[in-house]
């Protein structure tokens, strides 16, 4: 009896180090219950030039992939000069909702040599689903160094599961058509959003408090503002990148 | 004479035996012994790293040695954990014996040569430096190597399948070309995961990088070359089908061009 309480013991140590060594590779993000949480509501726009922007002159050469530029970095809304594919984050919450990871498996596709979305944003320890759409050999290639990275052909109706477990930004691109790809930014806080195509986002059930909110757009970089969040209230917030 | 047959008889025996014995000692195979590579960074690897490795891939691994402007394929950039010649799934590290053996076999068709010129103990002894150099290393492990089962026997029927997986289903002729020769239409625009430019391998040559036995080859469908633009063909392929492919590219292999 003695010698097996001894063992449970033992068992149990092993366990409570395994459970630790877990807690100490999670990052300084905890779970709380959020009673009376803020809002945000804002805009991204893109008040810069639009005429400025590079266009594709090569567009009707047979030319390389290569060789030609890519257009679909930038999308402006013509009505609000909203800007869409930005993604929105808190970079410096260290309590608030529970991380939520999604049962159903976001979809990157590839139909006619494009990834749709162009932009993802999921929280650390979500799978993506990428497919192959189109009746031809496609690649999906990634360069990250905490995430596993992975360079895979894939043919007609193929589909992969890739979870994501590190925060990164990482380019998702096709090797065969190089002027595809995709963007997949992981974050290790489940407060961020992406904007859609008139620049508008929303973030929900934020701890009262100041933080700092931040927006990457692939091509226009980073912006950061200090937001002061108030209990049940809706802030609203604008992001505005001025010149490319 | 009783005593002189028993006498020549020991005799003939023993030297049967002494000479049956220096045979099979004289025979008996110098087997490999286990690879003992150690786990942390030695002054022996520190040095061995300086002298023989650093002039190309840089004191801090970085692929920026003062020998590496002047080359193309650029030695390898240590600090992403890329390593093209494994024998793990795509993506994945390399184990410790893969590192070991592309330090041994060097990698034909680029500046590095095999180098077993130096002892073993020196040839592991940078392995933990090389993996010291790469994040990667420290949040990830190495996934366990791809089972190669045994090779489906090479017939005409094989390398016909293996044709119409080059030509039609994978359409590697897109890089490699329809005769192999690395001259397809995407080759020209193909760069590897450091920006540089890359040229999908001419088989005709028949010097294979990551070896030429029909395992090598077979290897490199299933676990793709991390930080090239190759991929892994392990989730489309079947495992026959990728012996099927292994004995046709082998047999794209032109001898006039392996003397060259």
């Amino acid at each position: 009896m003695k010698q097996l309480l001894l063992l449970c013991a033992f068992f149990g140590f092993l366990n409570w180090n395994v459970i630790s060594s877990e807690d100490t590779l999670a990052d300084n993000y905890t779970e709380v219950e959020v009673k009376d949480g803020g809002t945000v509501v804002g805009n991204v726009k893109y008040m810069g030039d639009l005429t400025t922007l590079s266009l594709n002159l090569y567009a009707e050469w047979e030319l390389p992939e290569i060789s030609k530029t890519a257009t679909e970095k930038l999308i402006v809304s013509m009505v609000n000069h909203g800007l869409k594919y930005a993604v929105v984050s808190i970079t410096d919450i260290t309590h608030g909702k529970k991380k939520v990871i999604p049962t159903i498996h976001p979809i990157i596709d590839q139909q006619r040599n494009t990834f749709i979305p162009h932009v993802t944003a999921i929280i650390s320890g979500t799978a993506i689903d990428i497919l192959n759409g189109d009746e031809e050999l496609h690649t999906v290639h990634t360069r990250t160094i905490k995430n596993q990275p992975f360079n895979l052909g894939t043919t007609y109706k193929q589909r992969i599961s890739k979870t994501f477990e590190y925060p990164e930004t990482i380019k998702l691109t096709c090797d065969l058509h190089k002027k595809s790809y995709a963007w997949i930014v992981v974050l290790d806080n489940p407060y961020f959003d992406i904007t859609d195509k008139n620049g508008y986002f929303e973030i929900c059930d934020i701890p009262p408090g100041t933080y700092k909110f931040q927006v990457w757009h692939e091509e226009l970089g980073k912006l950061e503002k200090e937001v002061k969040i108030n209990p049940k209230e809706t802030s609203n917030i604008e992001f505005i990148y001025s010149q490319y | 004479m009783k005593h002189k047959a028993l006498l020549n008889k020991v005799g003939l025996w023993s030297a049967t035996a002494a000479a049956s014995a220096a045979l099979v000692i004289g025979i008996a195979p110098i087997t490999a012994k286990a690879l003992t590579i150690p786990t942390e960074v030695t002054e022996e690897g520190k040095n061995t790293y300086k002298k023989y490795c650093s002039p190309c891939h840089g004191e801090e691994g970085k692929g920026d040695g003062p020998l590496a402007r002047s080359m193309l394929p650029k030695p390898r950039d240590f600090t992403r954990g890329a390593y093209k010649f494994r024998t793990t799934p795509s993506g994945s590290l390399p184990t410790d014996e893969d590192m070991y053996r592309t330090i041994s076999y060097g990698v034909p068709n680029s500046t590095m040569i095999p180098w077993d010129i130096l002892t073993e103990e020196q040839r592991t002894s940078v392995i933990p430096l090389l993996k010291s150099f790469s994040e990667a290393f420290e949040v990830r492990k190495p996934e366990a190597p791809v089972d190669v089962g045994l090779e489906v026997r090479p017939t005409e029927k094989t390398v016909a399948d293996g044709k119409k997986i080059y030509e039609e289903k994978l359409e590697c002729w897109k890089c490699h070309g329809v005769e192999g020769r690395g001259d397809g239409p995407s080759a020209a625009e193909q760069e590897d995961d450091f920006g540089f430019p890359i040229k999908p391998f001419d088989f005709t040559t028949g010097k294979f990088k990551g070896g030429n036995s029909s395992r090598d080859v077979y290897l490199r469908f299933t676990t793709g070359l991390n930080g090239t633009p190759m991929p892994s063909f392990a989730k489309e392929l079947t495992d026959e089908q990728r012996w099927y492919l292994t004995h046709y590219v082998i047999s794209l292999i032109k001898p006039e061009e392996t003397s060259k």
